[in-house]
């Protein structure tokens, strides 16, 4: 049975993560209290990061918009920071499992989880998001783009906790679609974002098609017209990049159907200035 | 096995008790407090069955660990049948025939109420919504709707 530790302060909160066995990170806990339910992890302690100052809170800062690692993703879409300054998390929250679990689920673990189907990956990679991690030896910032590196793997170190992730406001535009089978209930089969930004510059991410989330970051300024006309090219591109397997949840071959109609609905309604239906 | 003290509010009272580290709100309001109202579906987040109000919120108590409640304001459907009478909600479900087994009444109530302080006049698409995390296995949701509707309508 863990241990549960609720450090006041960063300091105790190291030295718990330093102490033999292994310590988990616990936020909102979706996650955890599943995995451990189920047996698959029996960490020594778990340590309770929620309450530490330096996690909370969501701002504009600097023209950033700077989220609180304790900010549950109920949080991002009841603030006028986040609608204001980067409203496709918002999107992308309001489709992360249901009003229940989002009052407990954090932005920040929901991405340190790692999972190749988070459904807050894809939005944070194509807003440009950048964590804050901090250890005794100080802070680091981790671009999102750098920060996944295989399923549940991150480059954090043992000894690491992420307090905040920023992004840069930008007045662009995005669009998050995610198909799944059971609205409320289920993990994405495929999540693909796409933001078109204030200077031109289109950037595209896909969820659960391969080990890590990904981005698609090489289309350069592209003017609403011209993204209309490369639509088959970032289409392709995006289905090229996708590595999906077979699960539970969906067939390979569905998943890359799903990331190509799921790219060229997102291209469409950015160069048109339309809605899509989630 | 040692269990740890804990300090908490559940429908207006205080109460002191102990419980394991691994014990989830749900085990601590069922087992140690004796409020078997709120139900276990699946222990893990997908049915709602657990609903709660916690500070104010709607959770599922299944995934909330019991020491994360320390100093915790917590709602459960005990406390809504107040002065010998059932409250708004308990009534709407009984007039529209809200459940059959009843099983996932408890969280249905609860989600709704968090709803309907949040939003006392919810549009039907509002409740849908709001009720998405909670799961009925023999009603049909139309008469589950129809009830927290039938609430919001009155309260105008
Ligand atoms: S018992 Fe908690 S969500 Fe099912
Ligand atoms: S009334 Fe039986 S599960 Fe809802």
């Amino acid at each position: 049975m863990p241990a549960y530790l609720q450090p006041k302060t960063l300091d105790e909160a190291f030295e718990y993560l330093a102490r033999e066995g292994e310590t988990r990170i616990f936020a909102g806990g979706t996650d955890l209290i599943v995995l451990m339910r189920d047996g698959v992890i029996r960490p020594h302690a778990l340590v309770d990061v929620k309450a530490l100052p330096e996690l909370q809170g969501i701002e504009i800062d600097n023209n950033k918009l700077v989220i609180g690692a304790a900010a549950t993703c109920g949080d991002l879409i009841a603030s006028s920071c986040v609608s204001d300054s980067c409203l496709l998390l918002k999107q992308a929250a309001l489709t992360l499992a249901n009003s229940l679990l989002r009052n407990r689920a954090t932005l920040v673990g929901n991405l340190c989880n790692a999972s190749p189907g988070a459904d807050m990956a894809p939005a944070a990679l194509v807003l440009q998001g950048v964590l804050t991690a901090v250890s005794p030896e100080g802070a680091r910032e981790i671009a999102l783009k750098d920060f996944f590196v295989g399923v549940k793997k991150h480059v954090l170190k043992a000894n690491e906790i992420v307090t905040k992730i920023s992004f840069p406001v930008n007045k662009g535009r995005g669009i998050y679609l995610k198909k799944r089978r059971i609205r409320g209930h289920d993990l994405a089969q495929v999540g693909v974002a796409g933001f078109h930004d204030e200077d031109g510059i289109f950037r595209l991410a896909l969820g659960a098609v391969a080990i890590t989330p990904l981005l698609l970051d090489d289309f350069g300024c592209l003017s609403a017209s011209d993204l209309a006309l490369e639509k088959a090219d970032i289409a392709k591109e995006a289905v090229e990049a996708a590595k999906p397997i077979s699960d539970v949840r969906a067939s390979s071959d569905y998943r890359l159907a799903m990331v190509k109609l799921f790219t060229e609905r997102i291209v469409d309604a950015l160069a048109m200035g339309r809605e899509v239906e989630q | 096995m040692t269990k740890k003290p804990i300090h908490l509010t559940v429908n207006g009272q205080e109460y002191d008790t102990f419980v394991s580290e691994n014990a989830t709100l749900l085990i601590l309001l069922r087992e140690e407090l004796g409020l078997t109202g709120t139900k276990e579906g699946c222990g893990a987040g997908e049915c709602g069955a657990c609903t709660v109000i916690f500070n104010g919120k709607p959770v599922n108590s299944c995934m909330v660990l019991a020491l994360e409640c320390e100093g915790a304001r917590i709602r459960t459907i005990e406390g809504e049948y107040a002065n010998g009478e059932l409250s708004d909600l308990q009534k709407a479900f009984l007039e529209h025939n809200a459940f059959q087994c009843g099983f996932c009444t408890p969280g249905m109530i609860m989600s709704a109420r968090a709803l309907l302080e949040a939003n006392p006049h919810p549009s039907r698409k509002e409740i849908k919504d709001a009720m998405e995390g909670n799961l009925c296995r023999c009603t049909g949701y139309e008469s589950i709707v129809c009830a927290i509707e039938s609430v919001g309508v009155s309260k105008s």
